[in-house]
């Protein structure tokens, strides 16, 4: 019960940047909107590095490889890797005006392409990954119903613990801003 | 509660039995437990120490603002 909520609470950190982002680029321009989207990005990565790692060991146990040439699971990989190139972007400008900018734009692509790739594309596609290739997820076919009593706790669970680790994390960076103005 | 879902799950699922077969399930389950517990209590303190020092900055940032006026 590890690999498939750490997912789930990558989609909903991502998601909680998304809606940062665009609060970015609306007329308020807050600065906390940019702190927000930035930490939630981070733990997220975390998330998605954690989700294809267990994801890579299941692999290996359920297929016989640690890695296939999947839609689903390239599209992951290809995920985690745009989002690299969020930090990466947010690293190499120095200006914090054009910074949260250009960064709030490149986090809406990069969340629409999250959705392409990890729930739009492996629907349309032959994948031996459970709830793809054109079968929805959690049916009985993929999920045992005597799973369900552990899996849904699961993945509250981890999403509460990583808004949790979002909060401490957007504490640390308003914090850090705050040090900056001394 | 925990060993209770693990011991139900054992008796009704055959995939459980594979996976308590070889006796390390509980081993993996313990760890992670610790895991998740010393993640939790990490965060715990961190936070404490964040709002800390965040009460700390805003006083420094009040007495400069008195200085100035």
């Amino acid at each position: 019960m590890l690999h498939v909520p750490m997912w789930f609470t990558m989609f909903l950190l991502m998601g909680i940047g998304f809606v940062a982002s665009i609060r970015q680029l609306s007329a308020s321009q807050s600065e906390l909107h940019d702190l927000r989207a930035e930490a939630s990005v981070q733990v997220g990565m975390a998330f998605g590095i954690l989700g294809l790692i267990t994801g890579s060991l299941w692999a290996r146990f359920t297929w016989g490889a640690w890695w296939v040439d999947d839609p689903q699971l390239n599209g992951a990989m290809v995920t985690v890797l745009v989002y690299a190139g969020y930090l990466i972007l947010r690293a190499t400008v120095d200006n914090k005006r054009l910074k949260a900018r250009l960064s709030a734009v490149y986090n809406l692509f990069a969340f629409v392409i999250l959705i392409i790739l990890l729930m739009v594309l492996p629907r349309f596609t032959e994948s031996l990954h459970p709830g793809k290739g054109g079968n929805p997820g959690f049916n009985s076919y993929d999920l045992d119903s005597s799973l369900r009593m552990v899996f849904y706790p699961a993945v509250i669970g981890w999403m509460l613990l990583g808004i949790w680790m979002y909060r401490v994390r957007l504490a640390a960076a308003a914090l850090n801003q705050k040090l900056q103005q001394l | 509660m925990t060993l209770n879902v693990l011991q139900y799950l054992l008796q009704i699922s055959p995939l459980e039995g594979f996976f308590f077969g070889s006796g390390k399930a509980m081993v993996v389950t313990g760890v992670a437990l610790i895991i998740l517990i010393g993640m939790g209590l990490w965060l715990f303190a961190m936070e404490k120490r964040i709002a800390r020092m965040n009460e700390h900055v805003d006083e420094l940032l009040n007495s400069q603002t008195l200085k100035k006026k």
